[in-house]
């Protein structure tokens, strides 16, 4: 072959800024859509991305992918599995399904932010990519579950989720928008690339890849994989933005942005991830818990991209580390009470030899959220289920959107964080939560969660069937009931019997 | 189980019980009204994007930059239609057919360039003409990425999201074309070391006369930022008048001075500007739906077009023999505006 090598070429089709003389630079280059931070233009030319593919070869490598995971025969052994798959299983891929398809193409937004406002020709170049891999991503994952629709309702969430009001998607969408939909093109990538892929989406795709794996769904177990490559490359993006931003004298602005996306998609991710991992896979697939995944596979490698790039930890990695031994926890509890809220059908997965691993792997569980099952199970075993169901709406959070919950028990570390502005009061999770919303008022401010929106008459009447609806449950499809029966309380019930 | 159906019932408000099974489905609930078999590209293309439905853009406050510029310059447009939702891509293409699709073509093209190269094509080609190509076609990079941002700025702010992925492929496909022309500069460079490939580009994109107008046009389209505005700027002025003066004239120029090569380039890179065309007259007629809009499209096109023009004009005028290149190229470009139902 006479043909040229990429490297011979490649710098020449990233020389491509000029100085425009018929626009004001700054028409050209808004602050809000491109840099806020004052970079000059030559630091921003500077960028170099470490993962480096033409578009020849990304057309070509693209196109075999796809041939693999489109494959009919790959088409026929999901539908099999689906058709025998444990509930809780199918859980997790509804909730991944709803939750991602079309954030991932929504992310085609955020690239499409840099590829037309971001100073340097390589980052545009990169983005272009970036576009294009969160299409397919969007693209693939609605044609998954599309197959799926005519055996379960639910499966349509995959498309309407974000078009819902449903609780857990408002609380998903109030992130996505902060994080990757409304921010600059320089901001975007630090949040997007850095803060979401290189330090939870990554890790994230290898937790569920494994989970897939465990279960036998090889052709899920592939398809994640697969995104998982697109996203290892175009999630590079971030690192040059932030070590440009840093010796330009922008670290404080580069740590602050990374910090709240993290912060922001870690809140939404331990549900997504965690609840699965410790309740929803079958106890005997479970590899690891959801507290030994993040520390082998989030919090070291995590630490150490911030320390590689120059950023330091965030200021509350111990409050984070404290919320992996609690958040998802929390959530499960919620959600399985809550449960005709949502399009799944959650499982309570707090079975005796259940609890055994939970307190393994979290000792002093079974004295705080144990005791929070412990009441649902004494009253599953009097035959009193409609007790386990809540009827009254939680104090959600005004940044994260999630409800306000925190170590149950005797320790009881539920708190309520508060902060007024202009004459409303503002409720909040954590000290992060309101840092996050302290730290630009204007940007949060006037936020409604769905509680809010019950009590100040959005969502009318006022009543718990009307709120269901409001959330797309009896209307997208059926909300979700136990999805085991309660059949995990029967061991409970000849000590209950004793006990009488 | 019950069979699917096409029906997406509203629950009874009186013995509403939010967990009672609901019947399976065909489809996606938002296209089980077609009652027919939706295609894959509807499956996976259509209704895709939260931030058209509702008020505000994005669940942030309404004072934030980026609802400001959505609500102004995306909402606020005055090109308006119902059901954005309702448009298709005439070519149907979803990304797993787009990298079938174009791996297909830039196999040929790697196939062109091996053969010429093996050929030694460069070095046969005269003096002059490679002048030329130094002044009127490796600076072209600086137009084509300047078109690919551009898409790029549509793909963020079209309403919808099968409009948004048309956008989304042209732009691809001027990366594509950024690439190939950096390569053949590479390439030229190596026969010619003296010709100032490589090192004379931006220079000649920023000061040369045959560049003055595309640049004007191109600078001045990546700041028309609302979206009708901006698509009416781009695909029916810009990138016809880079079609016709760029692809089409330049390649005649091309193969009356030996040039097999680019001729065969730029033909290449006309079938691309073909697809992008069907989705453009698509999106107009469909736009056109809507009352008012072929008359505001036209305000605009007569808006843009004298910049268009002096692009052609200028640009052309510097290309070896091909006199009649403007002429043609004006006519050319009006009769794709005519084709979309603007006459001249």
């Amino acid at each position: 072959m006479a043909l040229l090598d990429r490297s011979e070429w490649y710098d020449i089709a990233r020389e491509t800024n000029w100085t425009p003389s018929f626009v004001a630079e700054s028409e050209l280059f808004p602050d809000e859509m491109s840099d806020p931070y004052d970079v000059p233009v030559e630091a921003w030319e500077t960028f170099d991305e470490p993962y480096k593919i033409s578009y020849r070869q990304y057309v070509n490598i693209q196109r075999e992918k796809d041939a693999a995971a489109y494959s009919v025969k790959a088409a026929l052994s999901r539908q099999r599995f689906y058709e025998s798959a444990d509930v809780g299983y199918l859980n997790l891929i509804k909730m991944h399904y709803a939750a991602i398809a079309l954030s991932e193409y929504a992310a085609c937004h955020s690239d499409a932010r840099m590829t037309r406002f971001g100073r340097a020709p390589g980052m545009r170049n990169m983005a272009t990519f970036g576009m294009l891999d969160e299409m397919r991503h969007g693209q693939i994952q609605l044609w998954f579950p599309h197959e799926l629709v005519g055996n379960d309702r639910q499966f349509d969430w995959a498309h309407e989720a974000h078009h819902s009001k449903n609780w857990a998607i408002l609380a998903a969408r109030h992130s996505l928008d902060d994080v990757m939909m409304s921010r600059d093109a320089n901001t975007t990538a630090m949040m997007l690339n850095f803060a979401f892929e290189v330090g939870l989406t990554n890790i994230q795709m290898i937790g569920l890849a494994n989970d897939a794996a465990n279960m036998g769904d090889y052709t899920f177990q592939n398809l994640i994989t697969s995104i998982q490559s697109d996203e290892a490359r175009h999630a590079q993006i971030g690192v040059p933005v932030i070590e440009i931003m840093i010796e330009n004298g922008k670290k404080a602005e580069a740590q602050y942005a990374v910090d709240v996306a993290f912060w922001r998609i870690w809140r939404i991710f331990a549900i997504a991830v965690g609840v699965p991992m410790d309740y929803y896979i079958p106890l005997e697939k479970r590899e690891r818990s959801f507290k030994e995944y993040m520390h082998e596979f989030v919090i070291t490698q995590y630490e150490r991209q911030l320390r590689d790039v120059g950023l330091d930890r965030p200021w509350y990695w111990d409050l984070f580390l404290d919320d992996i031994e609690n958040h998802h926890h929390c959530q499960q509890g919620g959600i399985w009470s809550w449960r005709e809220t949502v399009w799944w059908h959650p499982v309570g997965a707090v079975s005796p030899p259940e609890r055994e691993w939970l307190e393994e792997k979290y000792p002093g569980w079974n004295e705080t959220y144990g005791y929070y099952w412990d009441v649902i199970i004494d009253q599953l075993v009097k035959d009193r289920e409609e007790m386990t169901h809540q009827n009254c709406m939680p104090i959600c959070c005004n940044v994260c959107q999630f409800p306000i919950s925190n170590r149950p028990g005797p320790v009881w570390k539920a708190r309520v964080h508060q902060t007024d502005h202009e004459g409303r009061r503002y409720n909040f999770c954590t000290p992060v939560c309101k840092w996050v919303f302290e730290s630009d008022v204007e940007r949060y401010a006037g936020n409604e969660t769905i509680v809010d929106r019950m009590y100040n008459g959005t969502i009318q009447p006022q009543t718990l069937d009307a709120v269901l609806k409001y959330m797309g449950i009896g209307v997208i499809s059926e909300g979700g009931r136990d999805g085991h029966d309660y059949r995990w309380a029967d061991p409970y019930r000849p000590v209950a019997d004793a006990a009488e | 189980m019950s069979e699917p159906t096409d029906e997406v019932p509203a629950p009874e408000a009186d013995d509403f019980d939010p967990t009672a099974p609901m019947p399976p489905l065909k489809t996606w609930s938002h296209l089980a009204k077609q009652r027919r078999r939706p295609s894959e590209y509807e499956v996976v293309s259509t209704n895709l994007l939260w931030s058209t439905d509702g008020d505000m853009p994005w669940a942030l406050n309404p004072e934030i930059p980026l609802n400001k510029w959505y609500l102004k310059y995306r909402n606020g447009s005055p090109l308006r239609h119902d059901d954005w939702d309702g448009f298709r891509d005439p070519d149907q293409l979803v990304y797993r057919t787009y990298n079938i699709l174009q791996d297909g073509q830039e196999t040929y093209v790697d196939g062109l360039l091996d053969e010429f190269s093996e050929k030694q094509h460069d070095k046969g080609l005269d003096e002059a003409w490679i002048a030329a190509l130094a002044r009127l076609y490796t600076p072209a990079r600086y137009l084509i990425h300047s078109v690919q941002m551009a898409s790029a700025y549509l793909v963020q702010i079209v309403p919808a999201s099968t409009i948004e992925n048309c956008a989304m492929l042209q732009s691809a496909d001027q990366m594509r074309w950024v690439s190939r022309i950096a390569y053949r500069t590479k390439e030229l460079s190596y026969s010619w070391p003296d010709a100032r490939f490589v090192a004379g580009e931006r220079a000649a994109w920023e000061q040369e006369r045959a560049w003055l107008g595309f640049r004007e046009l191109m600078e001045k389209v990546l700041c028309a930022y609302d979206w009708g505005e901006h698509f009416v700027a781009l695909q029916l002025v810009a990138k016809p008048a880079i079609d016709e003066a760029f692809l089409r004239q330049l390649g005649i120029a091309a193969q009356r001075n030996g040039d097999t090569l680019l001729g065969l380039l730029l033909a290449a890179q006309m079938a691309d500007s073909d697809r992008s065309r069907r989705w453009t007259r698509a999106l107009v007629d469909y736009a056109a739906q809507t009352d008012g809009n072929r008359a505001l499209m036209a305000e605009w096109i007569a808006k843009w077009e004298p910049l268009g023009d002096q692009a052609i004009e200028a640009y052309c005028a510097e290309l070896p023999d091909n006199p009649e290149a403007a002429r043609e190229a004006r006519r050319a470009a009006g009769e794709f505006r005519a084709s979309c139902g603007f006459d001249a």
